[in-house]
């Protein structure tokens, strides 16, 4: 129903996208996937017509008859959430914090003059009510505030399909949300597919869930489309090598080798950690949150160990106390033999480090890299006298040239940035590195690199980690021992292995399922 | 809302209890007696003391603090030294003044910078757009009371459609009372204006590149409908502060418009308390004052939540 033909579009000097061309069929699924910057989210805006004011198209994007890159606003703002609608990657942000749910969808009827202002409440709570929001349990007057994430993707979708578009498009739909969330979301499109004839634009860097939902692929890379095909055909014949290099990359196994066991360096025993209740009146709170909950577990040295489970699980918050930065209010922890706490020695607690999920936010942009590295120094009761070569050896330990020393953090890439946080985790030679998220927001290609990093410094320094993720394939690939934890409790640990092919609790059952996967002869088929 | 409400008002009787606390202690230990200074050098002992008695100056710390409250809520502020006559009427003059200016100043900020701001943000980059940051730098860099004198210069001097200075008291009537708060009204709020103008700009700017206004252009709202239903309620926060630290200044920061005008304000009043050393006409001046200041910002709390749903539980 939609054919985009030689669509170019240029930003200045910069060629952002080169001669893309594909077909949106009626009533199918059209995934479009590739990394960040590859275009995909561009190729979406343009079809919407929202692309940047300073952008140059050339090209065609037919809907019916009719060039859209020639119909003036006007004709656009007709199209857009009537015809064609949209959602977005970041459903927290993605609505307005000031209008109940009720009048955000109400809106795409009114502004399209469909109908009278009690028939679009009427035709909102129905709609609501179809992506799993009925209004018994989720009144129209509710805030976005006062919904999760998956809800509020939920009313962004009932926004998107309030008009029956014949085209949804989605970027990155399910990106920000955990995996069961996610596969909620995604059955939900599929069934909004099948039952109303509507198409699908899919955009994602995620092949597998490419693998679950496309009928149609077409997979982009620095702006133009290097191959496109029906999903499983592509898959079994990756005729391309980029599509090679990617399905490589999401399967990544990195070369490790599992250390000896050896002596227990953090020791937790039924550790809690809880949040003051909401203040209730002048004095009164009401009942402390239980976020981690009687949690124990060892952990040795030259150990890699995975802890799994969705957000609001009391994953951060046991991060937390274990690097010291909260006190903890029932059980001991114990590391390298000292308890942690107030007491706790700067020179053991240079023995643990952190490198976080977000690369760009936990530098001081003000800083020169040598000035970030080395900062863990401030520990140690003297700071070596060595401190430039020490910080030069950790960025060519990391694959970074020794300049990088002088330069500042937004000269670097994600990648890069994630390198070098990896450096200053190892700049004091520790025992032990958690790594909260720290590959989550990298894309495929760059978080195989990464993993094989962490994976060779394991093995060379003799590290243990303590691998915090969401991401279940991820976790499989690194670690020894996994430990899953839901609602503040471990509800299930064990070798990773045994785990995750022979779970036994319901819920890491539940979480294995909702992963979506490549189908395994779709795979063999490419071995052979 | 409502439970929010009544827990913002518990906090300002709280506030108003330690400022008034800290008020009674700095005019305590500022040295100087008050009855002496009244009666001039060669006043008696006796006559001192009896003054003393009469002024409530005697008697331990906390009654006198205590009477002091009870006086200031039951609206008897004490009687001036050196105007001798109570100082709630005194005040109440001056109110009659400064309110009505700081009201007219700022719903006249408000009214000239709101779409301007809004202008300048949609058009951002445009010549409209340099043209208003031109005007606003201006605005803030020139003082009031330049302003204030040409003014005066052109409608009262040449044109001669006001009066250059006076009040005429709002026995005189309405009208006659607004037109002589005009200019000054005029003068003090350009400056205010030209402040909450790139404000409100800079605000509508950051909220027009919300993820939100994009959800708002998928859905079919053109750029001028998302900017009027989705981003202004949004950017408002901001400009809601400005406002509320605007009339705080405007009541009592208005001394120098009051004096080009002649306007009998409260800041005249503040300025000669204190040359004077008139410490029960400062004492009652800045316990109001402090009250106007809470009040403002417990309405600007309200009003931050009857904007933004997300501010309405209580903290």
């Amino acid at each position: 129903m939609i054919r985009v033909e030689d669509l170019s579009l240029t930003i200045g000097e910069a060629s952002i996208l080169r001669h893309v061309s594909f077909d949106i069929a009626p009533g199918k699924v059209t995934a479009l996937v590739g990394e960040s910057g590859s275009g995909k989210s561009m190729t979406a805006f343009t079809v919407m017509g929202l692309q940047p004011r300073s952008a140059e198209v050339t090209g065609r994007v037919m809907l019916d008859d009719r060039n859209l890159l020639d119909a003036g606003e006007k004709q656009l703002n007709r199209i857009r959430g009537n015809r064609i609608g949209m959602i977005f990657q970041e459903p927290m942000t993605a609505l307005n914090p000031v209008k109940t749910i009720g009048d955000q969808v109400a809106e795409t009827l009114l502004i399209h003059g469909k109908t009278s202002r009690a028939e679009a409440h009427r035709i909102a709570a129905e709609k609501l009510t179809r992506v799993g929001l009925p209004p018994d349990r989720f009144p129209l007057s509710r805030f976005p505030h006062e919904l999760s994430g998956g809800q509020r993707q939920r009313v962004a979708i009932a926004m998107a399909i309030a008009l029956s578009p014949e085209l949804l498009i989605a970027d990155e739909p399910t990106t920000a949300l955990d995996v069961t969330t996610q596969a909620q979301i995604l059955d939900l499109l599929n069934e909004l597919v099948d039952e109303s004839g509507m198409s699908l634009l899919l955009i994602t860097h995620d092949l597998a869930v490419v693998a679950g939902m496309a009928d149609q692929v077409a997979v982009m890379k620095e702006g133009e489309i290097v191959e496109a095909d029906a999903t499983e055909p592509l898959f079994r014949g990756m005729r391309h090598d980029y599509t090679k290099r990617l399905f490589a990359a999401t399967s990544h196994q990195p070369q490790r080798s599992p250390l000896p066991p050896d002596d227990v360096i953090l020791d937790l025993a039924g550790v809690v950690c809880e949040y003051p209740g909401r203040r209730r009146g002048l004095f009164g709170r009401s009942d402390p949150f239980r976020a981690v909950n009687e949690v124990s577990f060892k952990l040795h040295a030259g150990e890699s160990l995975g802890l799994v489970g969705e957000s609001g699980c009391g994953k951060s918050t046991l991060t937390r106390a274990i690097l010291g930065l909260d006190p903890v209010q029932g059980g001991t922890i114990d590391a390298f033999g000292k308890r942690i706490g107030p007491d706790f020695p700067n020179a053991l607690r240079s023995g643990i480090q952190v490198v976080f999920q977000d690369p760009y936010a936990s530098f001081n942009p003000r800083w020169r890299v040598e000035r970030l590295v080395a900062e863990p120094f401030h520990l140690m009761p003297t700071p070596p006298a060595d401190r430039r070569e020490r910080v030069a050896e950790v960025l060519r330990d990391v694959g970074l040239p020794a300049d990088a020393m002088g330069r500042y953090i937004h000269e670097f890439s994600g990648g890069q940035r994630q390198r070098i946080a990896i450096a200053r985790a190892l700049i004091t030679r520790p025992e032990l590195i958690v790594l909260d998220e720290a590959v989550s927001a990298l894309d495929v290609s760059i978080r195989a690199q990464i993993l094989d990093l962490i994976a060779r410094l394991q093995a060379e320094h003799r590290l243990a980690y303590i691998f915090i993720s969401h991401d279940l394939s991820v976790v499989r690939a690194v670690t020894d021992r996994v430990m899953v934890m839901k609602a503040g409790e471990i509800v299930e640990a064990g070798e990773t292995q045994t785990v995750f092919n022979a779970p036994r609790h319901p819920y890491t059952r539940q979480l294995i399922a909702a992963t979506p996967r490549i189908p395994e002869d779709w795979q063999e088929a490419k071995h052979a | 809302m409502l439970r929010f409400a009544l827990t913002r008002a518990l906090s300002l009787a709280l506030s108003l209890v330690v400022a008034s606390v800290v008020i009674f202690a700095v005019i305590e230990v500022i040295p100087g007696d008050p009855a002496a200074y009244m009666l001039g050098m060669n006043a008696s002992p006796e006559a001192v003391e009896a003054l003393r008695d009469q002024l409530g100056l005697n008697g331990s710390i906390p009654e006198r603090y205590i009477s002091w409250m009870g006086g200031m809520l039951t609206g008897d502020f004490g009687t001036s030294y050196t105007y001798k006559v109570p100082v709630s009427e005194l005040v109440a003059q001056r109110l009659n003044v400064s309110v009505p200016l700081a009201l007219y100043a700022l719903v006249l900020s408000t009214i000239i910078a709101i779409p301007v701001g809004l202008i300048a943000a949609s058009t951002r980059g445009s010549v409209a757009d340099y043209g208003i940051m031109g005007a606003t730098q201006l605005g803030i860099a020139v003082p009031n009371f330049w302003f204030a004198m040409i003014l005066v210069f052109i409608f009262a001097v040449t044109l001669r459609w006001f009066n250059a200075g006076g009040f005429p008291g709002w026995d005189a009537g309405l009208w006659p009372g607004l037109k002589a708060l005009t200019l000054p009204a005029v003068a003090l709020a350009l400056p205010q204006a030209s402040i909450l103008a790139r404000v409100m700009r800079s605000a509508l700017i950051e909220t027009l590149g919300q993820d939100y206004i994009r959800t708002a252009r998928a859905k079919g709202l053109s750029r001028g409908q998302a900017t009027t239903r989705h981003a202004l309620r949004n950017a408002l926060i901001p400009v809601l502060t400005i406002i509320g630290l605007q009339f705080s200044f405007l009541l009592a920061g208005a001394i120098i418009i009051e004096n080009v005008f002649y306007l009998p304000g409260l800041g005249r009043l503040i300025f000669q308390g204190i040359t004077q050393r008139d410490l029960v006409v400062v004492e009652s001046l800045v316990m109001l004052l402090v009250f106007a200041v809470i009040l403002v910002t417990f309405l600007v709390d309200i009003a931050y939540a009857a904007v933004d749903p997300r501010l309405r539980k209580p903290r």
